[in-house]
């Protein structure tokens, strides 16, 4: 390999058809008598621009597009050298750092010799070595293409906001799962806003026997073994259910208020007197029907309860997952749009209510598209305020259009699956710790399973992993139409 | 010191034409090239600032043009199927070193039967010319492929790369007119005679083995420098129809040299492209104009040239690509190491300096 042009933090690399190099392998640069070196990423692949290979292919077709047939007799045996100068390739890598006396520092701002410098392929496994990719509480994400393994730390997620996204069926979801599986291993405490069901089944192997985690894992699904007593509920909770999720207006949402404040000085905050309250409370007929429609909404969800022995304690399940780790799985399968609102707006609220009183410290908060059920003030609330408080989101999305710019800004890791689309490629590139080249360049490549990793967790080197396997029970497979056809057909 | 050992195969037989050339391949050509290139190892080399490939010019000759007669309409002939075989050769000088200049000849033969083309290409031969070995390599190629000729003046430094390309091309057209029979052999250039590089008894030589095996020679030169009334001999008849011959008779050439083949100009295609054409003149007259016939008939003529004649060229002709391949190939091989002198045009001349600028590989 040859250093051929450096413009901006791109450096082209001559690269000969010997050398076996791919999309997203890194580089070692180095430079003897600067005693320093450049570690690059492959980014992209290309034919070099050898001059005459136009009329090298043209001529071996100028028989109206047949291939002539000939004889070659070459005596000094120069046609491999001409393939091998044909087919040799442009490396476009971008500069990551700098390695001077064993330490890394982000710098590209010297040049190394172009005539001297000595280029090599740079393994994972020593990259990992030298940008200290390790730490007391590993996650073995899964393989890289040198089957070395690929072992983040558990603590560069804590505190940080982060994104799993690719298209359909590429293994975001098996990331995730991976993910919570390793944080609960940590004792760590994690929610998760499960719209399919898909993480259901964490407690079970694929041969759905209970796994390690079983004791962990509870899941509450909204109107079934998941319901609020109006009594457990706090003003506020309510209220920006009212008026977050069922759009309650202003002025109505004060007489709310004084409502809810009677029933409570007088302890009766239940459902039916509720609904009794606000037939005979004086005030407008046009609030009283505004509070009335909002009123039904809440009963027809089958979230809330009068009978608190029926009440699930969302509160008590996260502080008994404060202790050993648990995952709470929030499951939105069959719960409709405006009940998964309802029941995430209760979610948060609930969750920021333990956490200001540090009744719990952190909480690792999965959400899948959440652009389906968080209203639009959470974005930014998530990436500013929640995470002082200690919610520490992960974003899963097939459509990454529907996360704000502002949160890719801030992402601290994304995981980025297969993408072909250019304008989903487009919407990932904006992210802070990542440029836009080597996302598009190659995510557009990744094959099902294998995961761009970007950010603080690989300490901005963008490292491609293929995800480990996970044996535990897969929940929220698509229904198809056409398996129990076949089946019956054959039989 | 490791000698390496150079396996140097003898030439399977031509596939091609059907009777197969008898001729092994030259054998003398890849000696001399491995021989004189043992020389040069460990050197420097300095990559050849120029890269355009060495042609020869028409050679310039006084002649008397008489006006000239009705043009020859031309019917393009079908039966019977004749084959049509070509030669074309290419050379290129790819360096120098601190004792001479590396250099390299191709060439090829391409024949079109029925409807498909076939080819045979040879080389590229690599030389290392020094002032020491020129004479001697030059010479023993003269002597074992034409040992009836004498042995020449020596070519001089720039002459080199073309008359070493012009003994591979006789080698091949010799192989040529003893292997294909009744069919149509075109040159590239005249058959202008008696210069340096064609000596008229080797071109004489040709033309009869040819004949003896029923072909007729065609050469066509694609610019010449010959004029009438002013105007070049191509450019002279704009209102003469295609396909037709415009016959230029009574040329007078210089001596020594002479001309072994009537003049035409030849206008085969619509659109105003004619060129000149030599036909032996030893084949009648009529057989000359036929011969033409046949070439109309059985080749395909792409502004009014021969496409056999066009693939041969297109087929010996280095590439860029094929230029930076035999520099690795003699860099590797003989461990040379390339240098890159500052092009003196450049140098002095800025943006005005027309040389070639400094080689960039990619």
């Amino acid at each position: 390999m040859k250093l051929y042009k450096k413009e901006g933090n791109i450096i082209q690399i001559l690269s000969f058809p010997n050398e076996t190099i791919e999309k997203g392998d890194y580089l070692l640069i180095e430079d003897a008598e600067a005693q320093k070196a450049l570690i690059a990423q492959v980014i992209d692949v290309q034919f070099a621009n050898i001059p005459g290979v136009l009329e090298e292919l043209l001529r071996s077709l100028p028989d109206g597009g047949g291939i002539i047939q000939g004889e070659d007799i070459d005596p000094l045996e120069i046609a491999p050298h001409i393939t091998y100068i044909q087919d040799s390739r442009l490396l476009i890598c971008k500069i990551r750092a700098t390695v001077e006396d064993e330490a890394l520092t982000p710098s590209s701002s010297w040049l190394p010799s172009r005539s001297q410098s000595t280029i090599r392929k740079l393994p994972i496994y020593t990259l990992l070595k030298l940008a200290k990719v390790n730490g007391n509480l590993p996650i073995m994400l899964g393989g890289t293409k040198e089957s070395s393994l690929l072992t983040i730390d558990a603590s560069s997620l804590d505190g940080r906001l982060n994104i799993v996204t690719g298209k359909k069926e590429t293994g975001k979801s098996h990331l995730s799962k991976l993910l919570i599986t390793s944080l609960l291993q940590y004792k760590a405490v994690v929610v998760v806003l499960d719209l399919n069901g898909e993480y259901t089944g964490l407690g079970m192997t694929s041969d759905d026997k209970r796994n390690a985690y079983y004791n962990k894992i509870h899941v509450l699904t909204p109107s079934q073994n998941f319901k609020v007593a109006l009594k457990q509920l706090h003003l506020n909770i309510i209220l920006n259910i009212l008026i977050h999720a069922l759009h309650l207006p202003g002025t109505s949402a004060r007489e709310f208020r004084r409502i809810w404040q009677f029933l409570k000085d007088k302890g009766n905050l239940t459902l039916h007197e509720l609904g009794e309250t606000i037939r005979n409370w004086n005030c407008n007929q046009n609030v009283r029907d505004a509070l009335f429609s909002r009123y039904y909404a809440l009963v027809n969800s089958g979230f809330f309860t009068d009978n608190i022995a029926e009440a699930t304690l969302l509160e008590e399940s996260l502080l008994k997952a404060r202790e050993e780790g648990g995952a709470i799985i929030v499951n939105l399968r069959n719960t409709s749009s405006i009940d998964r609102q309802i029941v995430v707006e209760y979610i948060l609220g609930k969750l920021l209510e333990l956490l200001t009183s540090w009744r719990l410290k952190a909480v690792f908060l999965f959400a899948e598209e959440a652009h389906l059920y968080l209203r639009e003030t959470y974005w930014d609330d998530i990436v500013t305020r929640m995470r002082h408080f200690g919610i520490f989101t992960t974003f899963i999305t097939n459509q990454p259009d529907t996360i704000r710019e502002n949160i890719y800004r801030q992402a601290d890791n994304i995981f980025l699956f297969n993408f072909t689309n250019e304008h989903d490629l487009e919407v990932v590139s904006r992210a802070a710790r990542v440029d836009a080249e080597t996302v598009k360049s190659i995510a557009r490549d990744l094959p099902p399973h294998h995961c761009l990793v970007l950010g603080k967790v690989v300490r901005d080197f963008p490292i491609v992993v293929k995800v480990r396997a996970l044996d535990v029970k897969t929940m929220g497979e698509t229904r198809l139409f056409f398996v129990g056809e076949t089946a019956k057909d054959k039989s | 010191m490791v000698n390496t050992q150079y396996t140097i195969t003898t030439t399977p037989k031509y596939n091609f034409p059907p009777n197969a050339m008898d001729n092994t391949l030259p054998q003398r050509f890849i000696e001399l090239s491995i021989h004189s290139l043992k020389q040069v190892q460990n050197q420097s080399f300095q990559l050849n600032q120029q890269t355009i490939q060495q042609k020869s010019q028409e050679q310039l000759y006084a002649l008397q043009l008489i006006p000239p007669i009705q043009p020859i309409p031309l019917n393009p002939k079908l039966e019977p199927p004749t084959t049509i075989a070509a030669v074309d050769t290419s050379s290129i000088k790819l360096g120098e070193t601190a004792q001479g200049i590396i250099i390299a000849v191709r060439g090829t033969t391409i024949w079109k039967k029925a409807k498909n083309y076939a080819y045979l290409r040879v080389g590229p031969f690599i030389f290392h010319i020094t002032e020491e070995n020129l004479r001697e390599v030059y010479n023993t190629l003269l002597k074992a492929y034409f040992r009836e000729q004498n042995p020449q003046a020596s070519p001089s430094f720039m002459q080199i790369p073309m008359r070493m390309a012009n003994l591979l091309e006789k080698w091949l057209q010799t192989s040529l007119a003893k292997t294909v029979h009744d069919g149509l052999i075109l040159f590239d250039g005249s058959l202008t005679a008696g210069t340096a590089d064609t000596p008229t008894q080797q071109l004489k030589e040709i033309l009869a083995t040819a004949r003896s095996m029923g072909n007729t020679v065609l050469a066509f030169t694609k610019a010449t420098t010959l004029r009438f009334n002013g105007c070049l001999l191509t450019d002279a008849f704009p209102t003469h129809k295609p396909p037709c011959l415009i016959e230029v008779a009574n040329l007078k050439p210089k001596p020594p040299l002479s001309l072994l083949g009537s003049v035409y100009v030849a206008k085969l295609a619509k659109g105003n492209y004619a060129f000149r054409l030599d036909i032996d003149r030893e084949v009648p007259s009529p057989q000359r104009i036929e011969a033409v016939e046949k070439l109309l008939g059985n080749d395909l003529i792409m502004h009014g040239y021969p496409e056999t004649l066009r693939l041969a060229h297109i087929l010996c002709t280095f590439t860029a690509n094929e230029v930076i391949a035999m520099q690795h190939f003699i860099q590797h091989r003989y461990r040379l190491k390339i240098i890159n002198r500052p092009d003196m045009h450049r140098l002095l001349f800025g943006p005005f300096g027309k040389g070639e600028s400094h080689s960039e590989a990619v």
